[in-house]
């Protein structure tokens, strides 16, 4: 595509009159519902979930104004569903804009009038990650897990140990620090000792 | 409303609370243009005359009783409903309004995000958008009226881990695209794009960039063979945006290789031993 046409000629592909299905002169009317018609290449249609990119990240779900994106929670059977209803949006492509995988998908898809709502729900499944020493399913999902070891360099792994934290809950992280403190440095409090200290600080100068 | 053949259907447009946009596209599609005449559809000034409602707006509690005498005033045969625009759908930004007549048990949050006018009359089109274009409306309208056939259909996707294969149809695997540059180089160059060229067009202008560096590490030199080619693209594209934003990101993807260098010897140095903490 960079070599062969320049993106802004991609953008006039789009031709308002539809001349060319008239024999070069268009009626003042449009023959749309007859006759196929296309949208211009920047026309806000309803956005579209990619299911291969997406992480079930949530951010989409935070910027969504009207909540058309919500995130279900079932932790008893390890899964969060991020719902998109069209019915609710008003293509403000927010989600689009904050999406960091490029997973929402801007379309121009106009034809979206259906005589019930059950036609306009997408729903993608994502499995969340299993602590195995907890017994706990954690917050986020296995894909999240897989994209953070691409964005971090493989030095910053090796530095803090993190393959073996990575699938762990925080009170399970917690304990391993402590018990990797006692063992390095041998005199160590315990760690609700500290805790006790710094909330009683915390209270007194309220 | 049933399985009756509609030929010509006279409609009374409601404002249910509408903020007007919704409205003016009704206007829209009226006008010599859009002529929505020529399918037999006719604007009339009295419900008693209607075979169609079209409604526009959240329906708020001061709208809802003449919502509701209109459509008991309506003749009881076909009686046909189109919701126009995202407010008349499901409520639309204003679900959560105290202002708004919704009875929905969980205010607007269950998977249909339901509100609206649903909530006291029942609705046979809904027509989604904020608001709708003038198109969008009559691909309702000529959907009621039997010319265009439904297009939208509900999606269900299971999103699989990493290391497993889809059997199913509605399984997808999981898939990071294929860069020449590492994903978190790519991250910030890609929201770096966004406050030079905009959300929209960034995606396509950083995909040229993609192929332009997949080039160039080709070459001994990438520095050089990179400038080349960016000179090459700025000379060749005619918006002078595009192609500001080429040699913007050239800079910064320079700058950010330098930096990422320059951390990880500092890393180093400051942590010589791993310890695991």
């Amino acid at each position: 595509m960079a070599e062969t046409v320049p993106y802004s000629e991609k953008l006039k592909k789009w031709d308002r009159m539809e001349s060319g299905k008239f024999g070069g002169k268009a009626p003042v009317t449009t023959l749309y519902p007859f006759v196929d018609v296309e949208k211009p290449p920047e026309y806000r249609g309803i956005p579209h979930i990619n299911p291969e990119k997406c992480v079930g990240c949530g951010a989409c779900v935070n910027a969504c104004p009207p909540d058309a994106l919500i995130m279900e929670w079932d932790k008893e059977h390890g899964v969060k569903r991020l719902t998109y209803n069209a019915a609710r949006c008003i293509r403000c492509a927010r989600c689009i804009e904050v999406c960091p995988t490029g997973a929402m998908e801007p379309t121009t898809r106009f034809e979206i009038a259906s005589n019930s709502k059950e036609d306009l729900v997408e729903v993608v499944e994502h499995k969340l990650a299993y602590c195995e020493e907890c017994g706990e399913y954690l917050d986020f999902t296995e894909r999240q897990i897989e994209y953070v070891k691409n964005i971090l360099p493989k030095d910053v792994f090796d530095l803090y140990s993190l393959e073996d934290r990575m699938k762990l809950t925080q009170e399970e992280k917690m304990r391993k620090t402590v018990v990797t403190l006692r063992e390095t440095e041998g005199n160590v409090y315990p760690a609700f000792v500290l805790v006790g200290e710094s909330t009683k600080e915390k209270g007194g100068e309220e | 409303m049933g399985k009756q053949r509609l030929k010509s259907v006279w409609v009374y447009h409601v404002d249910a609370g509408s903020c007007n946009g919704c409205d003016i596209e009704v206007l829209d599609v009226i006008s010599p243009y859009y002529d929505l005449e020529r399918l037999g559809v006719k604007v009339v000034p009295n419900p008693r005359h209607a075979d169609a409602l079209l409604i526009t707006g959240p329906l708020t509690r001061q709208t809802r009783i003449s919502l509701k005498k209109t459509y008991e005033a309506m003749p009881p045969k076909p009686r046909i409903v189109v919701a126009i625009g995202t407010c008349a759908s499901s409520g639309g930004i204003f679900y959560n309004s105290y202002a708004l007549y919704n009875t929905s048990p969980q205010r607007g949050r269950d998977r249909l995000r339901s509100g609206g006018p649903e909530m006291i009359v029942p609705i046979d089109m809904y027509i989604p958008g904020c608001p709708p274009s003038p198109e969008e409306i009559l691909y309702g309208i000529s959907q009621l009226l039997g010319i265009r056939e439904k297009k939208m259909k509900g999606e269900y996707w299971y999103a699989l881990p990493p290391e497993e294969r889809a059997r199913r149809e509605s399984e997808i695997e999981f898939k990071i695209p294929d860069r020449p540059i590492p994903l978190r180089y790519w991250l910030t160059l890609r929201e770096e794009l966004r406050r030079v060229v905009g959300y929209f067009d960034r995606d396509a202008v950083l995909e040229d960039f993609m192929t332009l560096v997949g080039k160039a590490f080709e070459d001994e030199k990438p520095r050089e063979k990179l400038h080349d080619l960016v000179t090459g693209y700025f000379l060749k594209e005619k918006d002078s945006r595009v192609g500001f934003a080429m040699r913007f990101l050239e800079n910064e993807f320079w700058r950010l290789v330098d930096e990422y260098l320059e951390w990880g010897e500092a890393l180093r140095e400051k942590y010589p031993v791993t310890a695991g903490v």
